[in-house]
């Protein structure tokens, strides 16, 4: 639970302080703070937390009760492709617990976990608001709906293949030059 | 306040719908075709931007000259990604189309646009009355609508407030503004207004409480914290038609002597944050927003605050707290936030729909808004029809038209020639009735008589295949989730509700389970502290009262009557239907649970089998070979043939 | 002053007082968790101290109702008790009960009300269902037993009132809730060393300070 902080993230939290900075010390700037935060690092590690009462001259223990108590809020980082898979009740209806159960066991992790290599995490998200395309999942921000169990497998093998396409790009790129 | 002098607000006004009409006249005589494209959210998540980038591609292509038009949502989700296409040179009429895919989008191009030929076969309607091809309108799913709130969704671009005034926009204002508040009051008073967010209250009365507090600082609050997992209604109405809200919120503003108003939405929906922010930031660039409204001594700003995902904040006082700085737990009402509100203010909080259903009450009048609806509910109400239903999405229909005009006639009733079984209305909070209240008329008051509730509005059909017990823990699972946690029978409570359906759903269920789901019900709804917990255990409650045949099966028999709890379960291949060779089971199957027999049939290894039912699926209809059963013993074994028989028989 | 008659009774009351304290003052106890003598604003979140006033359909809450003349109360009516008992149940099926182990044994508020509606230290046939982790030990002098408290808040509200500032709070959400000392780092050692309002307050020895430095 200590700060244990990328390099990138290094250089986002500095960010984040001058921005910080600019936000009033009134109390209602509390949930507006922390949702920028987590926009800009995706969550919001404790250190920023820490920060933000520092800011509102607050204890961190208050900033910490608000930010557990909103769905909005993580404190791990997600993966680089976040599957959200939606359990709105349209989805519940047409199978949405089979999807995620699918991609819990082809990705070998749960619920609100990231795979070790930091490439996908799985989260349940209540009604993306395309019932009628129902059971929906997003990756990324790419939605997919009418989905089958059938169909994660090769969604899960697409992001990979595209991984691997962008490297050998990549390592093709730089031989190249 | 008193009314000012407002000749000058009218002729600031004039001229700003002179310019209004002036940029809808260029629209209209602009040279080439139309193609009016929904963009709200559903639309973008059923492919809308690859359609619109598939328009603009082929219309560059071709050197055709078209205007391609952004507008909202109409609510016809079943039709996503839908194009309206205007093309007068040719002779046809504008023409819905549905399901217009990237590939179609070009197709129409070329063969419509280009062409001249709108390939009947893809349309749906045409938007007008003409003589060559029958109008939508003469379908149940648009004639049996009425539309109040949602008139202008999915034909105006949201995003522009020149087209919201072009089509009569913020004349409602300009009128409020020359008379009093009192007078405002007496109006939404006598239309019987009564607010969209699932209770009822008058929305008059509201007012009227609020314009009579002797505190001088009182805010507006627009509650679009949306949370019912199957409702979006309210998000639609923000990403299609914004400056209805904003403008009903300006005149309850002006009403009841607020000066700041707030639109309090969820984060989870940014298109509708985007849209309402480009709103605000038009309506004050023409003076409707901000310090002294169309030159009169009115002045009101409108901030808006993004909530946090917790659908214990659709609760005003947990709305009010969260909004504070503060965990989004409710207090006690008395005092209600209309004494004692935001920062200890009066404040008026009201749903979206109730705000966008005053501009045009105001418009045309109490006794017109009167003559929609019954006597004790005026209006319309708008739903989101999911679930088991052939055209899935927003209805607006006037209040009164029952249950089975809107699931059978509107939306199409169920699809697969399935049977109807039960329908829940209002969420979480709400119930389900079953097929003899198909009858029952949609209002307030003859919903929450029969169990269920208006609620947020959210409709989910269910037919023969969905299982009472299962959904009911589906939305104890949700609220389970969802309950803040402050007071001991909606947080402890809700998790033995949860626990004890789970139980039942497994097949473990125990002979006190339903004595004990009806009492422990009853005491949360008596005993909780707020609206939340108080209506946690509707869906519970309403169907022990209608499906308790569902919930005996589960607990005395183990069996499940709807084929859905997975561990009650069992799927089989009939081995007198199952073709010799084929291999589509196998191929589908996410765990490795279908094996060959030794006549190179198949058969289903129950250890392994996660029942997801991909195998019903995958199974060609002429063989039709997977059964499925409840409970699992009735499927009968078949043996896995040892290993090396099943390498060689693939070899 | 204002006479109401609860159980038949006459009682006294000073305007503006809530019910509850009006028949506590009186010697006439209605199991409560939540309420604080001397704090106006009362949380209602345990929902114990149902009574039933007449004219009024269901039981209320008596921390919610000011006092009014001429009130008719009932404290003790089946539908006030099924809705303690449950409540209690409730608390108790979420309840590590080890009273033999317990400082607050024999002054704890859950056995005090058991005895007074008759019940057993049980949850009826509630599962019983513990919390992870059992003690949070992170507070540089309190300790913090998650499976005995009953989330009443007082202690938040006591350190509130006392210090300006929480240091303690809720976390979470649901039935995860729980009170949590995160960031109360070193510095407070002193402070709270001092204070311990808290511990004193609880009803339940869920907060005790820490045994071994």
């Amino acid at each position: 639970m200590i700060a244990d902080l990328s390099a990138d993230e290094e250089k986002i939290l500095n960010d984040v302080k001058i921005r910080l900075a600019k936000y009033g010390k009134e109390r209602g700037q509390l949930i507006p703070i922390l949702q920028m935060i987590q926009d800009k690092l995706a969550y919001l590690p404790h250190i920023t937390m820490e920060m933000v009462a520092q800011h509102l001259d607050i204890p961190p223990s208050e900033v910490f009760g608000v930010a557990t108590f909103y769905n909005q809020f993580r404190f791990n980082p997600p993966g680089r492709n976040p599957v959200k898979v939606c359990l709105g009740t349209a989805c519940h209806v047409r199978g949405g617990d089979i999807i995620l159960e699918n991609f819990e066991r082809k990705l070998e992790i749960k619920e609100g976990e990231t795979t070790s290599d930091k490439e996908f995490s799985i989260e349940r998200v209540a009604c993306v608001g395309c019932c009628a395309l129902a059971p929906v999942t997003l990756i990324g921000e790419t939605v997919h709906g009418n989905m089958a169990p059938s169909k994660v497998e090769g969604l899960v093998m697409r992001v990979q293949i595209e991984k691997e396409m962008k490297e050998r790009e990549k390592q093709k790129n730089e031989s190249g030059q | 306040m008193n009314p000012v002098n407002n000749t000058s607000s009218d002729q600031i006004f004039s001229a700003i719908q002179e310019e209004a009409a002036k940029r809808r006249k260029a629209n209209e005589e602009a040279p080439g075709c139309k193609i009016h494209i929904g963009m709200a959210t559903c639309g973008i998540a059923s492919g809308a931007l690859e359609t619109k980038a598939a328009f603009e591609d082929a219309l560059s292509q071709r050197g055709i000259e078209a205007r391609i038009h952004t507008v909202g949502c109409i609510g016809h989700c079943y039709a996503e990604p839908y194009v309206i296409i205007d093309h007068p040179e040719s002779g046809f009429p504008p023409i819905f189309y549905p399901d217009v895919t990237a590939g179609k989008a070009k197709m129409l191009t070329k063969l419509f646009l280009e062409e001249g030929d709108p390939r009947l076969e893809h349309i749906l309607g045409a938007t007008e009355e003409n003589e060559m091809i029958p109008s939508v309108m003469e379908f149940p799913r648009f004639n049996l609508e009425k539309r109040v709130v949602m008139e202008k969704c999915g034909r105006i671009d949201p995003e522009d407030i020149y087209e919201y005034i072009a089509e009569g926009g913020y004349t409602a204002l300009v009128n409020c503004l020359r008379r009093t508040p009192a007078e405002i009051i007496e109006e939404i008073q006598n239309s019987g207004l009564r607010g969209r967010g699932g209770a009822g209250f008058s929305t008059g009365r509201k007012w009227e409480l609020a314009r009579q507090t002797q505190q001088k600082d009182k805010f507006v609050i627009c509650n679009a914290d949306e949370g019912d997992p199957g409702a979006y209604m309210d998000r639609t109405l923000l990403e299609s038609n914004p400056h209805q809200i904003i403008e009903g919120m300006i005149i309850c503003a002006y009403a009841t002597g607020a000066r700041q108003a707030l639109v309090y939405v969820r984060a989870e929906y940014p298109l509708a944050v985007k849209i309402v922010h480009t709103a605000i930031e038009q309506a004050k660039s023409l003076g409707l927003l901000g310090k002294g409204i169309l030159g009169t001594a009115f002045d009101l700003e409108i901030e808006i605050f993004e909530g946090s995902g917790a659908f214990v904040c659709g609760e005003e006082t947990a709305l009010i707290r969260s909004i504070e700085g503060y965990r989004g737990m409710p207090r006690h009402r008395p005092p209600y936030p209309v004494e004692k509100g935001l920062w200890e203010k009066p404040t008026i909080i009201n749903n979206v729909k109730t705000l966008a259903s005053v501009p045009p009450i105001i418009e045309n009048g109490a006794a017109w808004y009167r003559e929609i609806g019954t006597e004790n509910s005026p209006g319309t109400a708008i739903f989101s029809v999911v679930g088991n239903v052939t055209h899935p999405g927003l209805v607006e229909i006037p209040m009164g038209v029952s249950l089975r005009t809107l699931i059978f006639d509107i939306c199409g009733g169920i699809p697969n020639k399935k049977a109807f079984k039960a329908v829940q209305i209002g969420g979480p909070s709400g119930g389900c009735l079953p097929e003899k209240f198909l009858d029952t008329p949609i209002d307030f008051d003859s919903l929450t008589a029969a169990g269920a509730m208006m609620g947020s509005g959210g409709m989910v059909v269910m037919d023969e295949d969905n299982c009472l017990v299962d959904v009911s823990r589906y939305f104890l699972d949700f609220t389970q989730k969802e309950s803040c946690g402050k007071c001991t029978f909606c947080r402890i409570g809700s998790y033995h509700l949860l626990d004890t359906l789970e139980r039942l759903t497994k097949g473990e269920g125990r002979e006190t389970d339903l004595d004990q789901l009806q009492q422990l019900s009853e005491d949360i709804k008596n005993g909780s502290l707020c609206g939340l917990g108080k209506t946690a255990p509707n869906p519970v409650l309403t169907s022990l009262r209608y499906f308790k045949e569902d919930y005996i099966a589960h607990a005395e028999e183990k069996r499940c009557p709807g084929l859905t709890c997975r561990a009650l379960i069992a799927f089989y291949i009939d081995l007198d239907k199952c073709a010799r060779g084929c291999d589509a089971c196998v191929g589908v199957c996410p765990t490795e649970a279908i094996f060959t027999t030794s006549n190179r049939k198949k058969g289903v290894d129950q250890s392994l089998c996660v029942k997801c039912g991909e195998c019903v699926v995958a199974c060609p209809p002429e063989y039709d070979a997977v059964e499925k059963v409840s409970p699992p013993g009735l499927a009968p074994i078949i043996e896995r043939p040892p290993e090396p028989l099943a390498k060689k028989i693939v070899s | 002053m204002l006479t109401l008659t609860v159980d038949g009774k006459e009682i006294q009351a000073k305007k503006g007082t809530t019910l509850l304290k009006a028949c506590l003052d009186n010697d006439i106890y209605i199991p409560n968790l939540c309420y604080i003598d001397g704090i106006e604003e009362t949380a209602a979140s345990c929902r114990l101290c149902f009574v039933e006033i007449e004219g009024e359909e269901k039981p209320v809450t008596s921390c919610t109702v000011p006092v009014k003349a001429s009130l008719k109360v009932k404290t003790d009516t089946p539908a006030v008790r099924r809705l303690q008992k449950t409540a209690l149940r409730l608390l108790l099926s979420v309840h590590h009960v080890d009273c033999k182990n317990c400082p607050a044994n024999k002054k704890c508020a859950l056995q005090d009300m058991a005895k007074f509606l008759k019940v057993g230290l049980k949850p009826g046939h509630l599962q019983h269902c513990l919390k992870e982790p059992e003690i949070d030990t992170s507070h540089p002098c309190l300790d913090y037993y998650t499976n005995r408290c009953v989330l009443c808040g007082k202690c938040i509200q006591v350190c509130l009132t006392h210090n300006g500032q929480p240091e303690i709070t809720f976390a979470r959400r649901g039935f995860n809730t729980v009170v949590s000392f995160f960031g109360t780092a070193k510095n407070e050692k002193d402070s709270c060393d001092e204070c311990i309002r808290c511990v004193d307050i609880c009803p339940v020895g869920a907060l005790v300070l820490k045994s071994s430095p």
